[in-house]
C-alpha cells in the first residue's frame, strides 16, 4: 500500500467515526460527550490558525484569542442587535475577526519572532481590557447571551441548535469546510509562498515574494480561522464572553497545536482533543491538572517535536515503507517539521 | 542584453563612524562577465546588498535598465530583473528541489491562486524541470533542500536565481567552499549563463577570475581601487600592493 493511500483510508476512517459520534456514543451511555466532541471540533479551528502561522508561515502569535472574541461578538452583538439570522451572524463573526486581524496584522507581521509573540500578546490585551471596561456593549466578564436563531427555516422545516445532534452536525460540516478550505490554501502557490518565507524570509524577498503581504495573509487567513471557531463557540454557547479574549485561552491554542503537531494539517484536532479529553477525564480528580497538561507539553516538544502528527505520520511511513516504495520519496511527501517547535517550548510550558 | 548591465553613481553606505561603500561610481558593462575583487572588508558584500536593495544607501544611485532602483524593496528590485546568489547559500531548507523551484517560478509569473494546487499549473512544472535540468539537479526533484550536498545547495540557489528570468545576475562567491570538481562544473555554468545574462561577481578564487572575467574592479575600503581586463588588473600595481599587503586575503572566503 502506498503512503497516499494510506492516508487517504485514515482519512476516511476518521471522518466516519466523527460523523458516527452522535449515534455510536449515546448508544454507550455517554450522551454528555458528544457535545465535548463538538467542542473540541470548535476549539481546533483556534488551534489550526496558531498550526497555519506556527506551522506553516513562521510566526508564533500568542493573540490569536483576540479573533476568537471578536468571532465571538460578531455573533453576539449582530444577532442581539440586528435580529440577522444564522448565516449572517456566523459571517459577521468571521468578517470581523478577519478584520481586526487585517488591522492588527499590518503592524504585527513587520515583526517576527519574540517581537511578534509579544505585538500579538499586546493587542489582545488592550481589547481585552476594552471589552472588559465597556460592559454596556460587550457585557464584560458575565458577557452577552442570545437565543441562537434557527440554521435554516424553509416553510415547515426547521433545523435549529436546541437538538443537539444536529447541532453537532452543523458544527462539523462548518469545522470541516475550514479545514477543507485551509488544505487547499497551504497547497497552493499563496501556501508555498508561506513555507518559502517560514524557511528563508530573505532568499524568499530575492525570488520575489513580497514577504510582508505573504505574513499579512497568513495572518488574516488565520484570524479568520480563529474567528470561526469563535463564532461556533457563541452558537454552541448561546453567549459571547471578553473572558475568552484572555492571552490564556491564546496560550491553551498554541499548545493544542504544538503538541497536535504544528506542520500538520490535522495536528490541531488531534492535539486539541487529546488535550481536552484529558482535561475531561483529569479535571474530575485533580484541580491542578493543568500541571501534567504542562508535562504533556514539555515532552512532546523534546521528544516527538512535530506531536502526534508527526509521530503518526512516521508511523505510516514505516509501515507503508515495507510495501516496497522507496524511503526518500517517502520522506519527501511527508509534511516537513516546521522550525517552530524549537522555539516553543519555554512559551507554551509557561502557560501550562 | 543592453551595452550597459548596471550604472552606479555616487552609491554611498555609512555603518556608524564606517564608511563601508565610498562614493562608488562606475559602469558595468552589459554583454560579458563582470568581476568584484578585492580584500575582506573591502565592501563587496555590501555593494550587492545596496544593489538588490537589502540595505538602503546613504546616498547615490543605482541605475538598472534606465531606471534608479536604488529606493526599491528587494522583491521590487527582483521582479525588475536583478537576481542574486548569497555567500552563504540561501534555499529554502525544509522544500523539496520541486518546491523550491516552483516557488520562484509561480512567484516570477505573479500567480497567486490561493485554492488551486501547486502542481496544477503545466507550464510552470515544466519551467521548473527545466531549470532543474539546466542547473545538473535531476534526479533530485523530490530531495528535501536540506539533504543535499554543498555543490548541490550552490546549484539549487542558481536555479532559484535564473527562475527570476534576470537580465542581471550577482553571484556572491559562488564557488567559495567547493571542491575542485564542483569548482569546475560551477564555473562552466556561469560561462554559460554569462552568454544570456549580465553576470557580476564577486569571487576571491583570482585565477578563476582572471581565467573568466571579461572586465575587474578591484575594491578596497570601501572605493574602487582599479577597473580593466584581467591583463590590465594584474599588471596593476596599486592592486598588487593591496593585496601583498594582507597575502592571506587570497585564501580566505
Amino acid at each position: 500500500m502506498t503512503l497516499a493511500r494510506a492516508r487517504l483510508i485514515c482519512l476516511a476512517v476518521f471522518v466516519l467515526a466523527l460523523l458516527a459520534v452522535p449515534y455510536v456514543l449515546p448508544a454507550f451511555g455517554a450522551t454528555f460527550w458528544v457535545n465535548i466532541v463538538a467542542e473540541i471540533l470548535i476549539w481546533s479551528l483556534l488551534a489550526a490558525s496558531v498550526n497555519l502561522l506556527l506551522g506553516f508561515t513562521g510566526l508564533l502569535s500568542f493573540g490569536q484569542a483576540l479573533y476568537f472574541g471578536f468571532g465571538m461578538y460578531g455573533v453576539a452583538l449582530s444577532i442581539n442587535n440586528w435580529d440577522v439570522g444564522f448565516l449572517p451572524a456566523l459571517v459577521i463573526g468571521i468578517a470581523a475577526a478577519s478584520a481586526m486581524a487585517f488591522v492588527t496584522g499590518i503592524f504585527a507581521v513587520r515583526l517576527t519572532w519574540h517581537y511578534f509573540a509579544i505585538i500579538t500578546v499586546v493587542f489582545s490585551l488592550i481589547f481585552y481590557f476594552a471589552a472588559m471596561s465597556t460592559k454596556w456593549l460587550t457585557g464584560g466578564d458575565d458577557g452577552l447571551s442570545f437565543s441562537p436563531p434557527p440554521v435554516i427555516e424553509i416553510g415547515d422545516f426547521s433545523l435549529t441548535l436546541a437538538d443537539t445532534t444536529a447541532q453537532y452536525y452543523v458544527i462539523l460540516v462548518i469545522v470541516a469546510v475550514a479545514f477543507a478550505l485551509k488544505a487547499l490554501v497551504v497547497n497552493s502557490p499563496l501556501g508555498l509562498n508561506f513555507k518559502a518565507v517560514r524557511e528563508n524570509d530573505r532568499r524568499a524577498a530575492l525570488i520575489g515574494i513580497n514577504v510582508f503581504r505573504t505574513r499579512l495573509a497568513a495572518f488574516v487567513i488565520a484570524g479568520a480561522l480563529a474567528g470561526t471557531s469563535g463564532a461556533l463557540f457563541a452558537f454552541f454557547g448561546r453567549y459571547a464572553s471578553a473572558s475568552y479574549m484572555f492571552y490564556h485561552v491564546s496560550g491553551e491554542a498554541i499548545v493544542w497545536a504544538v503538541v497536535g503537531g504544528s506542520g500538520a494539517l490535522l495536528g490541531p484536532l488531534f492535539g486539541t482533543g487529546a488535550l481536552i479529553v484529558f482535561r475531561e477525564l483529569a479535571s474530575n480528580f485533580w484541580e491542578n491538572y493543568l500541571l501534567a497538561v504542562g508535562a504533556i507539553t514539555i515532552l512532546v516538544v523534546m521528544f516527538a517535536p512535530r506531536g502526534i502528527a508527526g509521530a503518526w505520520n512516521d508511523m505510516l511511513l514505516a509501515l507503508t515503507a515495507r510495501g516496497g516504495r522507496s524511503a526518500t520519496t517517502a520522506i519527501a511527501t511527508a509534511e516537513p517539521a516546521g522550525d517552530a517547535p524549537d522555539h516553543a517550548p519555554t512559551r507554551s510550558n509557561a502557560d501550562g | 542584453m543592453a551595452d550597459l548591465a548596471l550604472r552606479l553613481s555616487g552609491v554611498t553606505k555609512r555603518f556608524g563612524g564606517l564608511v563601508a561603500v565610498d562614493d562608488v561610481t562606475i559602469d558595468f558593462p552589459g554583454g560579458q562577465l563582470n568581476a568584484i575583487i578585492g580584500p575582506n572588508g573591502a565592501g563587496k558584500t555590501t555593494l550587492f546588498n545596496l544593489i538588490t536593495g537589502e540595505t538602503p544607501a546613504d546616498a547615490g544611485r543605482i541605475e538598472f535598465a534606465g531606471k534608479d532602483i536604488a529606493r526599491l524593496k528587494p522583491h521590487e528590485i527582483v521582479r525588475r530583473g536583478v537576481s542574486r546568489t548569497l555567500q552563504i547559500k540561501s534555499v529554502f531548507g525544509g522544500l523539496t528541489v520541486v518546491d523550491n523551484i516552483r516557488a520562484a517560478v509561480l512567484t516570477h509569473r505573479r500567480i497567486m491562486a490561493p485554492f488551486r494546487l501547486v502542481s496544477s499549473f503545466a507550464s510552470v512544472s515544466a519551467r521548473t524541470d527545466e531549470l532543474i535540468e539546466e542547473v545538473g539537479l535531476t534526479g533530485h526533484h523530490q530531495t528535501l533542500a536540506s539533504a543535499l550536498s554543498y555543490g548541490d545547495v550552490a546549484l539549487l540557489e542558481m536555479a532559484l536565481a535564473l527562475a527570476a528570468e534576470p537580465k542581471l545576475l550577482l553571484l556572491d562567491e559562488p564557488i567559495c567552499g567547493m571542491g575542485p570538481q564542483e569548482t569546475e562544473r560551477a564555473v562552466a555554468m556561469i560561462k554559460r549563463i554569462a552568454k544570456r545574462v549580465d553576470v557580476i561577481l564577486i569571487e576571491h578564487d583570482m585565477e578563476v577570475v582572471f581565467d573568466i572575467a571579461d572586465f575587474i574592479m578591484v575594491m578596497a575600503q570601501g572605493g574602487i581601487l582599479a577597473t580593466g581586463t584581467a591583463t590590465e588588473i594584474a599588471s596593476n600595481l596599486d592592486v598588487q600592493e593591496a593585496y601583498l599587503g594582507s597575502p592571506e586575503d587570497e585564501l580566505a572566503c
